[in-house]
């Protein structure tokens, strides 16, 4: 056995313990109400739906939520205020009924993410699973995707974070850019993101996560059932959070 | 013409001087205090030992001194990039090595280092 | 005259007003890095930036620079790509203030980066081939080095490589504007996506560098008494005037397209009547930047008169100035549309039209870039052979 058949073989077998091994802590993993799909990790496609009939327009629990779990910074000026959901209402513009309709705003993760295309160090990227995620140990803060998103979903760090409530998810320095990123950290882990959760546990449920390529999920299902809407599906940026009732 | 020339050269060379006294201070100063401080060799940090349960890093003491960094970027790579696997990450070194105060900024301080880590990442 | 009589000369250097204008520029450069460590440290709040506005002065300024810097090389390479003998004596120079003003382009970028401390280091190893801002300073830096050697070929007098060089450096400088114009142009929001806007950046591109150059020319040369043949300044006046009447071209064809089509007319009325920003666009871009010095230029005496030259070639730059602001800042400040048909009555965010106001820090910052420009300009004028003693137009060309 030369050198390169040895290492050839060394690779393969620590590949292939590696993706097995993965594969156990999978099917072991119990995830009662939690997230689950049958799907091997890298052809999942996260998205999610919501459905604003159900969401009330008083509540902000799901925002308070993000805000604890991600320690997303809050200082009290809109200028600099950073929103990973933020709810919006809003009326029509030509009717002269003052309906009023309650949207909550966040990253979409595109399918064809501009922020991503026009990020100059391949710090916002798309995961395999169609999560829109910034490395934050690579930006370099230069805003471009806060440019370039049709959104508004982006938001740059311009001041420190005073607050830190999670101790346990890290959060941002200044100068870098964030947005929505799925509660990634809790999807590896089989669980759902902290607004689901939370619309969940009082009894709302308007949020749903969950795999759109798996024809079972309950996003799925949702989707097949309501034709929900997306917004400004004109960019053609197919974004993955699909609204009913919008 | 020849006069302007003069200038010139004295400038080049004023030039050339500042900026070798520029490269060359940190380098004095280096040496000075160490030289100053000669025979009395400072010593090395008192780190906190982790619990006897846990003797082992997950690389040796030599690799784990020099390169601790290396292998922490190496992680956080693969962590944040490479997929949904972290079982070993900065939080991992918490385990064993439980206070920041008494065990990394020991060796960070003597250097005069303030890495990026924690800034963002709590360790207490 | 052949080509090789040229005499260059070092300026004396060594006069009171000389030293005091040193001074200023150190203390300009000085307050620029003071500012950019405070905005470093701090955080990017203390700019005028906000969350609706994340681009401000400092792009801004740093495509304002760089297109000073391909219109003065235009002007170098107008001996060595287009053969005009006449203009040989400018070649230095001009391809020096090319160089100055693509560091001052970066240098706006850099210090306007969240964090600064990276840029040395992740563009590079994670280059990413489809983001503009990827690509654009590798242009940039390709175009520094690219001044170099064709700054190294004019100073040795190497007749071949100077044209070669020329021929690249003025190609480059034309791409390195295309790629500038494509990282606005081609940000999906309404008022900044135009397949229009890279050609009418290198259009003003050319009008701000050409103008400068003749401020430049025309002030040097009479600080150091030298001569220079009026001819070429007015030449140089002409082409002044052509590019002037490309880019009023390029911007309204924009305007009307937006403005013609029902989609886009709302944001084009926000452009053209919304606020602080047409009143740059009318009046600093459009009478002051193009129709005055037009009708200077064109003028049969007053084009023909250096001092109006001068004149209109200011207006020109300060015009191009507000050109690059409402490129930049307006359509941001437009919002972008969500909910086609409806209007966003509540939101923690600003939603809205929304405006932009420079902060001290920023403006230091600008100023800071200014002054390091200015000082590599002065000591360059001090050590390096740039400007020709005489500048005249060969015997039996004259007009």
């Amino acid at each position: 056995m030369n050198r390169r058949n040895f290492l050839t073989a060394a690779g393969g077998t620590i590949l292939l313990g590696g993706a097995g091994a993965y594969g156990m802590v999978l099917i072991a993993t119990p995830a009662p109400g939690g997230l689950m799909s049958p799907r091997p990790p890298s052809t999942r496609r996260w998205g999610m739906v919501i459905d604003l009939n159900k969401c009330r327009p008083d509540c902000t629990k799901c925002l308070q939520a993000c805000r604890t779990e991600n320690n997303v910074a809050f200082h009290g000026d809109k200028r600099w205020d950073i929103h990973w959901i933020r709810k919006v209402t809003v009326r029509s513009k030509h009717s002269q009924s003052s309906l009023q309709r309650t949207v909550l705003l966040m990253c979409n993760h595109c399918d064809h993410p501009p922020c991503a295309q026009v990020c100059p160090v391949q710090a916002t990227y798309k995961r395999d699973d169609g999560i829109v995620l910034v490395d934050h140990h690579r930006c370099i803060g230069c805003r471009y995707c806060v440019m370039s998103c049709p959104y508004n979903a982006r938001y740059f760090n311009f001041r420190e974070n005073p607050d830190w409530p999670n101790r346990d998810y890290p959060k941002r320095s200044h100068g870098v850019a964030e947005s929505c990123n799925f509660c990634a950290h809790l999807i590896d882990r089989g669980e759902l993101p902290a607004c689901v959760t939370t619309c969940q546990r009082i009894g709302v449920g308007a949020i749903a996560v969950g795999d759109l390529n798996d024809p079972q999920s309950e996003v799925s299902r949702l989707i097949d059932e309501s034709a929900p809407k997306r917004i400004r599906e004109d960019l053609g940026t197919e974004p993955k959070v699909y609204y009913v009732g919008l | 013409m020849r006069f302007e020339r003069k200038i010139t050269n004295r400038g080049r060379r004023g030039l050339v001087a500042g900026a070798a006294l520029l490269v060359l201070c940190p380098l004095g100063l280096a040496i000075a205090s160490r030289v100053l401080s000669l025979g009395g060799e400072r010593p090395p940090p008192l780190l906190e030992r982790p619990a006897a349960e846990h003797e082992r890093c997950i690389k040796d003491t030599p690799y784990m001194r020099f390169h601790h960094m290396d292998l922490l970027k190496e992680l956080r790579d693969a962590g944040v990039r490479g997929g949904a696997k972290r079982e070993v990450s900065l939080a991992s070194c918490k385990g064993c090595h439980t206070s920041r105060a008494q065990f990394c900024d020991r060796c960070h301080d003597r250097v005069n280092l303030t890495p990026d880590c924690f800034g963002c990442h709590d360790y207490q | 005259m052949s080509d090789t009589q040229i005499e260059y000369r070092r300026i004396e250097g060594r006069s009171t007003p000389f030293y005091q204008m040193l001074l200023v520029l150190t203390v300009m450069a000085v307050a620029g890095v003071v500012a950019t460590w405070i905005l470093w440290s701090e955080g990017l709040h203390l700019s005028g930036m906000t969350n609706r506005i994340p681009w401000g002065v400092q792009i801004t300024m740093a495509v304002f620079y760089i297109g000073l810097s391909a219109g003065s090389l235009v002007v170098s390479g107008l001996y060595g790509v287009f053969g005009r003998i006449e203009y040989k004596p400018f070649a230095r120079l001009a391809a020096y203030i090319a160089m100055l003003f693509l560091i001052a382009g970066l240098l706006s970028i850099l210090t306007d980066q969240g964090r600064m401390d990276r840029v040395f280091v992740e563009p590079f190893t994670h280059f990413n081939v489809r983001s503009m801002f990827s690509i654009n300073p590798g242009l940039y830096m390709g175009h520094i080095v690219l001044c170099v050697v064709y700054l190294w070929a004019l100073f040795r007098e190497k007749k071949l490589l100077t044209r070669v060089a020329a021929v690249v450096v003025v190609l480059w400088a034309i791409t390195v504007h295309t790629g500038t114009g494509m990282i606005l142009g081609f940000i999906p929001r309404e008022l900044h996506q135009s397949p229009l806007l890279p050609p009418s950046f290198v259009a003003a591109a050319l009008a701000s560098g050409t103008a400068l150059m003749i401020i430049v020319l025309v002030t040097l040369f009479r600080l150091t008494r030298r001569h220079l043949d009026d001819a070429l300044i007015v030449w140089l006046g002409r082409l002044l005037a052509i590019s002037l009447v490309v880019v009023f071209y390029f911007m309204f064809i924009e305007s009307a397209y937006r403005y013609y089509l029902i989609e886009s007319r709302e944001a084009a009325r926000f452009y053209l009547f919304g606020g602080f920003h047409s009143v740059l666009l009318w009046g600093g871009l459009m009478i002051v930047g193009c129709l005055i010095p037009s009708v200077i230029l064109f003028h049969p005496r007053l084009g023909r008169t250096i001092p109006w030259i001068v004149f209109a070639a200011a207006m020109v730059v300060f015009g191009v100035l507000c050109e690059r602001y409402v490129i930049v800042i307006p359509g941001q400040t437009n919002p972008p549309e969500l909910f086609p048909g409806m209007v966003i009555t509540t939101s923690p965010l600003d939603e809205g039209f929304v405006s932009y106001s420079i902060s001290s820090y920023e403006a230091l910052q600008a100023v800071g870039v200014l002054g390091i420009v200015g000082l590599l300009f002065v000591l360059g004028l001090k050590y390096l052979a740039l400007a020709p003693v005489e500048a005249r137009l060969p015997r039996g060309a004259g007009s």
